[in-house]
């Protein structure tokens, strides 16, 4: 029976190619899609799920919790960790504190090597490796680090340390850290196999920051600093309730809770952060910086994409097979007569859309690949298609395959085997407009997909436009910057370079100052005005620099004047600060003070409001000021630049000359500039991996609705081909016989377009809710979004139908 | 007793009014018969025959097919019993284009459940039979009309029915063609002992059966 189903099935399959093919590559869309992002969200999904008690491991993080929002660090104030080991908790089999920490050298002196900047170096004693089980290769879990000035090391570190060494025979050997901190390897563990966000390869003991901090982080222990470096991790107890350890964490920080902070309405608590939602959650950081990481907001928005896709192929299969159904009929009619029972009948065509799905399945796999290749930018580096080498990613392809398969073949199958064969053996043929009204309401729902696709595109495309092109407030233009190494200050190296700078002929202004006016990191203080006895506390934003720098970005001075010097605080606030205050007049704030740290800072003047950051959010009030923290501490330590507008050709060049003058002065360190308009791009990252996934999105969608539309009007017209003879006839032209097969098809574009409006203005008035300022939802979008629809949908329709009008008359009618 | 027919009633209502399709038709069968059903196009003579089949129902009376009331019975059931029992030849032959001779010849095997070698040599048997060894890959557009039908007898009583139902077998076949299905129809009937009911139009047809049945404007002449 199967033999002989297969065998029919694949003769119908062939006899009717472009139906099968049309089915086949809309689904294979569909399905591609839902691979690669099943692969993304599989890779996702299975980070650190495979240590053993992962279930009762947890980081502790903070969350500041303030009237203007929250704020997350993934780190815990110091004493923490302290506080939690002394209550010896029953709930809490470890409490294991790590530092994360930045090197700039490790040396093994053995054999004169030196290695620079190593990455995931942590300080951490012996109950992070009792929190996490490592794998030994090399000396024991037990008292590892224990004692000051011993290290752990990976095995791929060490093998960079001490190349070609039998790992056992490392034990007792030194490497030393940052020229003066002495390290005896005491154990070796293997790198974790599997996917983790706990990168670390270096683990330097905790007694030996006490002594030497490389971090700052370790001896500034006091409990109103939280730093991202102090990280906590705990294990629960079998059986422990986190609950109650919650309860414990929430009364140490209502214990230590900074009054001041209270009174204006600010507060922090300790979340227990389960290890499994490391990889998730965006408001806590993980610890390779470089690696992009997942947000569920996207996966999520990625998933609905690929069922959308997923969706529409469906959708062309049953509009093409309940509208071909009648040339079936006779099939059914006759196996019906020969004993076959609906059941059966049912699970034949469900197995030939089986097999239509598995055909689409093989060529969408295919398909992955090019996707993924497409958009390497956008996925992580560790997927592939050979994520999907593994029992639970396969039993997840047979399961999507087989929901395809009842999704597109159910309703089809169900009408097909309906058929009595009473009225198939009559010759009486069924009624070839049967289930043309469902057709009619799917397609509908096909291009109103379609349509809130292209609205969206098209919105989202201008309001890009629109946050890139306005203005920002300052200068950005021919303008670039660099930070000098944050290991060498000094201040004479910082002036030679300046001094280089001038001299080269395509630089027509050079400034040290602070971070340019638009950047990804802030500065920022907590300052009080008082103005009798009114107290306005604000968050003030700094940025520094003196009068070069407002010159070269064209920051506009309103009333005062700049600082004057660098020995005194001075400040010029922003517009947005005074509002603020409820002060009006800029000249009336010149010469008052604000309260910072107990001290007061005069007001010397005030500027014009610029864009801080990109235009989702707000201007926040700020102050500019100069540098006064001193040689060691300077805030100036970036160089803006800007170079000769009309020579833009030149810039390369001039770039490889200040990359050779930085060799010259910082030889140590690596070059690296950046232009302020990328800087300004780089804001709008996430918006435009959104615009480019969306075209994406927006093209395959109109692809698949148009070969369900293609589809669609070649059965039509092969349909209605006797009667367009005759129509031709009696002497209908091909326009009129073109308009008439053309018009049932442009009411369903038409109707899904009067669907897709109020949809997509929704959904797009939601989105443009994310940032402060917004381009019009212009009528014109709208309405152009429609017409393009319309114009692609005449064009796939005209192809068949003007066909169709010109086939001679004499044929058609002679056929029966 | 084969099967029995009792004041079979069978209409549909158009514009208001009850057309009647059947009118109180009583019939009786014994194994072994071979009736002719003739009567001008319309007096609801496929009508009858689908009846018989039970391929389609009726509104009014008993029928009774090996002692099971039919009218009673559920679709299921019915369906059962005419998979066992009844093998239907279409004057329009109505073999599936895409399979070949032998597989048409196999597909109601397949919808009975029988074992791939028992098909396997009942088809041989079959092709033996008719004498159509050498067409048996052939598809049935490859064929003349009259070997068409030669299949669809065939496959008609390929699972031994007890029944064979006949809508004008040689109404598309030439005379040589149609002589030829009447002389298997009575082989069949005299030397296996077939039942066989057949509709026709022509005398020197139903002259091969050994009752006729006329009907005209569905009642029993
Ligand atoms: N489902 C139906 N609805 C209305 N009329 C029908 C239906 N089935 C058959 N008829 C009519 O009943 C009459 C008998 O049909 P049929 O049994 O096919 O006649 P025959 O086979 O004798 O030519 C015809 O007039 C036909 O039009
Ligand atoms: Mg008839």
């Amino acid at each position: 029976m199967f033999k002989n189903n297969l065998k029919i099935a694949l003769r119908n399959i062939l006899k009717n190619k472009v139906f099968s093919l049309i089915n086949i590559i809309g689904l294979s869309i569909g399905l591609s899609a839902a691979f690669v992002i099943g692969a993304i969200i599989y890779y996702d999904m299975t980070f650190d799920k495979f240590h053993s008690d992962s279930k009762r491991i947890y980081r502790i993080t903070t969350a500041f919790l303030s009237p203007e929002g929250d704020f997350y660090n993934a780190g815990v104030t110091v004493p923490l960790a302290g506080a939690l080991s002394d209550l010896n908790m029953p709930e809490l089999e470890t409490v294991a504190p790590f530092f994360t920490a930045y090197p700039l050298r490790v040396e093994n002196k053995k054999l004169d090597f030196s290695f620079k900047n190593p990455e995931f170096v942590i300080y951490a004693d012996d109950d992070y490796f009792r929190t996490l089980d490592y794998i030994w290769l090399a000396g024991t879990q037990k008292e590892a680090l224990s004692a000051p000035n011993t290290v752990v090391l990976s095995e791929a570190r060490a093998q960079i340390y001490f190349p070609d060494q039998e790992l056992t025979s490392l034990i007792g050997k030194t490497l030393i850290y940052n020229d003066t901190i002495p390290a005896l390897v005491t154990g070796i563990v293997a790198n974790f196999t599997q996917r983790t966000d706990l990168v670390f390869e270096e683990f330097l003991s905790l007694k030996t920051a006490d002594v030497q901090d490389m971090t700052s982080a370790v001896v500034d222990a006091h409990w109103h600093n939280t730093n991202s470096a102090s990280q906590l991790f705990v294990k629960l107890t079998p059986n422990a309730s986190k609950i109650e350890v919650q309860k414990v964490l929430d009364g140490i920080s209502k214990e230590h809770e900074a009054k001041e902070r209270v009174a204006i309405g600010r507060s922090n608590s300790f979340y227990m952060q389960p290890l499994s939602d490391l990889h998730f959650d965006s408001n806590y950081n993980t610890f390779d910086f470089d690696d992009q990481r997942a947000s569920l907001l996207v996966l999520r928005n990625l998933g609905l994409v690929a069922l959308f896709l997923l969706l529409l192929g469906c959708i062309n299969f049953i509009n093409l097979n309940t509208a071909q159904a009648s040339q079936r009929a006779k099939e059914i009619g006759i196996r019906k007569t020969l004993g076959s029972s609906k059941k059966q009948l049912i699970f034949q065509f469900l197995g030939e859309t089986l097999l239509l799905t598995m055909a689409a399945g093989a060529l969408s796999l295919v398909l992955a690949n090019g996707l993924l290749g497409i958009f390497s930018d956008y996925i992580p580096a560790g997927i592939d298609l050979s994520l999907y080498y593994d029992a639970l990613p396969i039993l997840g392809i047979v399961t999507l395959l087989l929901i395809v398969t009842l999704l597109s073949g159910f309703y089809p199958a169900l009408i097909l085997s309906g058929y009595k064969p009473i009225s198939v053996l009559k010759n009486e043929g069924v009624k070839a407009n049967q289930r043309a009204g469902l057709r009619k309401y799917l397609t509908v729902f096909q291009f109103s997909i379609a349509q809130i696709f292209i609205i969206a595109t098209l919105l989202v495309g201008k309001q890009l436009h629109y946050i890139m092109k306005k203005d920002m407030g300052f200068k950005t233009d021919a303008i670039a910057y660099f930070y000098t190494p944050w290991s060498d200050p000094a201040p004479e190296k910082k002036e030679r370079f300046i001094a280089k700078l001038e001299a080269l002929p395509m630089i027509t202004e050079v400034t040290l100052g602070g971070n340019p006016p638009a950047s990804f990191s802030t500065h920022s203080m907590g300052v009080l005005f008082q103005q009798g006895d009114q107290e306005v506390n604000s968050d003030l934003q700094l940025i520094y620099g003196d009068a070069d720098y407002f010159n070269i970005y064209g920051l506009q001075l309103l009333a005062g004047r700049l600082p004057l010097n660098d020995t005194i605080r001075e400040y010029v606030v922003n517009q947005t600060y005074l509002k603020q205050l409820g002060i009006e007049n800029p000249e009336s704030i010149i010469g008052k003070t604000f309260k910072a740290d107990d001290e007061n800072h005069p007001i010397v003047g005030v500027m014009q409001d610029f864009h801080q950051r990109s235009l989702k959010t707000k201007i926040e009030p700020m102050a500019f000021t100069g540098d006064t923290n001193g040689s060691r501490r300077s805030q100036f330590r970036v160089v803006s630049f800007k170079l000769a507008t009309e020579h833009s050709s030149q810039w390369p060049e001039t770039i490889a000359q200040i990359e050779s003058i930085w060799k010259g002065i910082y030889p140590a360190s690596d070059f690296e500039h950046r232009f302020m308009d990328d800087t300004i791009e780089r804001f709008y990252a996430q918006e435009r991996k959104v615009s480019v996934l969306l075209r994406w999105a927006t093209g395959l969608v109109i692809l698949i609705s148009c070969l369900g539309l293609l589809g669609l009007v070649m059965y039509t017209t092969q349909r209605r081909i006797k009667e367009i003879g005759i129509r031709k006839v009696v002497g209908a032209s091909l326009l009129q016989l073109n308009m008439l097969l053309c018009k049932e098809f442009l009411m369903v574009v038409g109707v899904a377009f009067l669907i897709a409006i109020p949809i997509a203005w929704w959904g797009m008035y939601n989105w443009l809710q994310g940032f402060a300022f917004k381009t019009n939802m212009s009528w014109w979008v709208f309405v152009g979004s429609g017409l393009a629809m319309l114009v692609i949908a005449l064009i796939i329709i005209s192809i068949r139908t003007i066909a169709a009008a010109r086939v001679n008359p004499v044929k058609s009618l002679r056929s029966e | 007793m084969l099967l029995e027919l009792n004041n079979i009633f069978k209409w549909v209502n158009s514009g208001g009014q009850r057309i009647f399709l059947l009118k109180d038709i009583n019939l009786q069968v014994e194994e072994g018969e071979f009736i002719s059903i003739m009567g001008p196009s319309g007096s609801g003579k496929s009508t009858l025959l689908n009846v018989i089949g039970m391929l389609d129902g009726f509104d009014e009376g008993e029928y009774n097919f090996l002692d099971e009331s039919v009218h009673t019975l559920k679709e299921k059931h019915r369906a059962n019993l005419y998979k066992e029992y009844i093998g239907f030849v279409f004057q329009s032959y109505h073999l599936l284009d895409e399979l070949t001779v032998q597989e048409n010849l196999e597909m109601p095997l397949l919808y009975k459940k029988y074992k791939g070698a028992e098909r396997k040599a009942m088809v041989a048997d079959m092709l033996d039979r008719f004498n159509i060894v050498g067409k048996k890959d052939l598809f049935p557009a490859q064929l003349s009309g009259g070997q068409q039908q030669l299949v669809g007898v065939a496959r008609a009583l390929i699972a031994s029915p007890k029944l064979i139902l006949a809508d004008e077998p040689t109404g598309n076949l030439n005379s040589q063609q149609s002589a030829e299905i009447m002389e298997l129809f009575k082989k069949l009937n005299q030397e296996d002992g077939v039942t066989i009911i057949q509709v026709t139009h022509s005398e020197k047809n139903a002259a091969y059966g050994s009752r006729i049945l006329k009907l005209l404007d569905g009642r029993k002449v």
